[in-house]
């Protein structure tokens, strides 16, 4: 507030220093013109008369001679009053209006507007610093799941988008540079209800920038960085950033997921992608990427990762850029772009099981993966989307698995925040052997109807399921199958993924194991429906019925009883 | 030299000699003090108050402050004087006298802003 105000004060010093000395001026003139009265003796206006006819001079013109009709010389200095007025009068409410208009007020307007709104939050909140494609999907993830959300980036164009997408939660948009650490400051990550930092501009080294700021303004609150550079990476991690998402090495290890164990990559690919699917072909998904030759398009950041995620399973690959040299590609790489046929022939696309359209160029890209189908028709091709609004075009093209690099940050990011056990299951699900995985697979598809599965996470606490808790503390037996499944109510079946507890992760859960108190079970279940565990961690009678086996009457009938027997 | 603070000096030591120049004389002799002199003492006043809108150093704020006062009495004292010659009166030496004591007041006004002013300037070290 008291910035606007005095920014208004200063801004109208002049305006009225001037309004000021015209109004003087024209006084003191009327005071020293002579008038003639109608007995024709000379008079001069009092100081009193003389403001009050330019008063209202200056405001209407016009209410008349008085108290005397005026002399010549009056009449003339009125003239120049008039004039003199009018010019002050505009300066003045001008320079309002111009103050209304500029920037640096509408700037500080906008910041108090964000400063008032910061402070009124009382509820967990992230920061999510640039909003570009990623960061529209991150506020849109966590709007979805009832996150308070606040937005820092430089270009009011971007973040004008939010008002028109009409989020349930609306994020607090504040325009600044996050480059300049008080911005962070003003977006509340110092106050008690910050839960983490979230730096997924475009550039790597902004994103550096903010997760040093953030470690140095306030060491406790988590930081994610998106990085692309691996130099960046190193950087970020050696001062404690918490995670670090690369979308080239991610979709490089889930590609290679998909190739040695699709079974695997299906059921993480449900548990990651819970907001926004990725565009895999069905066939691919089941049978996963064939092993052989494969065709990589492109030797930048994502072909190398591409290249090197592959190196230690049985694919052959063959490289393919226009600058082998600049590019430091390996050995043997074919120079081109790969969009000509003779450069895919060059390569060996007719005996090539996989391309990968790497380049940067969406154009580039599609003509690769057409030109590619066109000689080969059963190769399987991965394209790397650039831009946001190319997606539908590669859909159409028959591509079989899309990268979006803004997609697979967000989705990392989305389960790195809401979804901690689902990170861990992730980390430790590279144990399960490949018999497990598939009888896991059948578990979850008869139980959602080959649909993709939620997760969702116990927390067996008193704040979060008090009847369960008090069930426990009673010294009552819970173990993990009671919380699956009960015949009574079969749609609320579920799953039990990891157990976490005292810091060590149980893996798939046995049913019979028992479940103590501050354990945390994830499951997974059909969408749409409430899960058992989920029913019963607050309703003490359903716990009394389907857990103890004690069967209640009607909810009427059993007050009336307790009534009596109290 | 700073042309602003030059600027801001002038009107504040101006204020502070118009205004004692009307104070000046008998207090309740009209003759002894000039409508125009009071009328220039609250121009000039209204000007330095200006001038130190927007100023959020703590200096400014005390001008400002002191400032505000000289516009309040000195518009007094116009008022005053205006009601006392209204239809053509003749000013009485009890108006006279009031308005000559509001004057008096807002030159202490006045001269606690010079003195912050010399204050200030004499705490900028070369």
């Amino acid at each position: 507030m008291s910035d606007i105000f005095f920014l208004i004060l200063r801004r109208m010093r002049m305006p009225l220093i001037f309004l000021i000395s015209v109004y003087s001026i024209s006084t003191i003139g009327m005071t020293l013109m002579p008038g003639i009265d109608p007995n024709g003796d000379t008079w001069h206006m009092s100081f009193f008369h003389a403001f009050y006819f330019v008063s209202f001079m200056g405001t209407t013109i016009g209410f008349g001679e008085i108290p005397y009709p005026f002399t010549d010389a009056q009449r003339a200095w009125v003239l120049g009053c008039i004039y003199t007025s009018v010019i002050a009068w505009l300066y003045g409410i001008g320079s309002l209006l111009r103050l209304v208009q500029d920037e640096t007020f509408r700037y500080a307007v906008s910041e108090r507007n964000f400063r008032v709104s910061i402070n009124r939050i009382d509820q967990p909140f992230y920061i999510i610093c640039g909003y570009g494609e990623t960061g529209e999907l991150i506020t849109q993830g966590l709007a979805d799941m009832g996150i308070q959300t606040v937005v820092i980036d430089i270009d009011p164009e971007r973040t004008n988008a939010i008002e028109l997408n009409n989020l349930s939660i609306p994020p607090i948009v504040l325009n600044a540079d996050i480059k300049e650490p008080k911005n962070l400051t003003s977006a509340g990550i110092k106050g008690g209800w910050c839960r983490g930092v979230i730096a997924v501009t475009q550039n790597d080294h902004v994103n550096l920038k903010v997760a040093v700021a953030c470690k140095l303004i306030k060491p406790d609150v988590p930081v994610i960085c998106r990085s692309e550079i691996e130099d960046e990476a190193a950087n970020m991690e050696s001062f404690g950033t918490n995670f670090i998402v690369n979308p080239y090495l991610t979709f490089a290890r889930r590609i290679n997921l998909l190739t040695q164990n699709p079974g695997l990559h299906r059921i993480q690919n449900w548990f990651i992608n819970q907001h926004s699917e990725e565009h895999l072909h069905q066939s691919v998904a089941q049978s996963g990427l064939p092993k052989g030759r494969w065709l990589v398009c492109g030797y930048g950041r994502f072909g190398r990762a591409v290249t090197q995620a592959l190196a230690d399973i049985e694919v052959e690959i063959t490289v393919v850029d226009p600058d082998p040299i600049a590019s430091r590609a390996p050995k043997g790489t074919i120079v081109g772009r790969g969009t000509e046929a003779k450069t895919l022939r060059e390569a060996g696309i007719d005996d090539a099981t996989v391309v990968v359209a790497a380049s940067d160029d969406d154009a580039n890209n599609l003509s690769i993966l057409i030109t590619a189908k066109q000689i080969n028709k059963n190769v399987v091709t991965i394209g790397r989307v650039s831009h946001e609004s190319d997606q539908m075009l590669f859909e159409q093209a028959r591509c079989d698995y899309i990268f979006r690099r803004s997609l697979v940050v967000a989705n990392e990011v989305l389960t790195l925040i809401s979804r901690p056990l689902v990170t861990r299951f992730i980390q430790y699900s590279y144990t399960l052997t490949k018999s497990a995985t598939e009888e896991l697979i059948a578990q979850i598809c008869q139980l959602t109807g080959n649909k993709s599965p939620v997760t969702w996470r116990l927390a067996v606490r008193a704040d979060r399921s008090p009847a369960l808790t008090s069930h426990l503390q009673a010294g009552g037996a819970l173990n993990v199958e009671d919380l699956c499944r009960h015949q009574r109510i079969p749609r609320a079946n579920a799953i039990p993924l990891l157990l976490w507890r005292d810091n060590i992760s149980h893996l798939m859960p046995s049913p019979d194991m028992p479940v103590q108190e501050n354990d945390e079970i994830l499951f997974c279940a059909r969408r749409n429906t409430d899960l058992l565990a989920q029913r019963l961690c607050d309703n003490e009678e359903l716990v009394d019925t389907l857990i103890n086996g004690n069967e209640h009457s009607i909810p009427l009938i059993r007050w009336l009883s307790r009534k009596v027997q109290h | 030299m700073n042309f602003e603070k030059v600027v801001f000096a002038f009107f504040i030591i101006l204020a502070l000699s118009l205004n004692f120049g009307f104070f000046l004389g008998e207090i309740s002799e009209s003759t002894h003090h000039h409508p125009y002199e009071l009328f220039a003492a609250l121009f000039i006043s209204l000007i330095c108050t200006v001038m130190k809108f927007g100023d959020r150093t703590h200096f400014g704020s005390t001008v400002l402050a002191s400032s505000l006062v000289v516009d309040g009495l000195l518009i007094t004292a116009a008022i005053t004087w205006a009601l006392a010659t209204t239809d053509g009166r003749v000013i009485s030496p009890m108006a006279m006298a009031s308005i000559t004591s509001l004057a008096g007041g807002a030159l202490m006004a006045n001269l606690i802003s010079v003195i912050l002013l010399i204050i200030e300037t004499g705490q900028i070290r070369k």
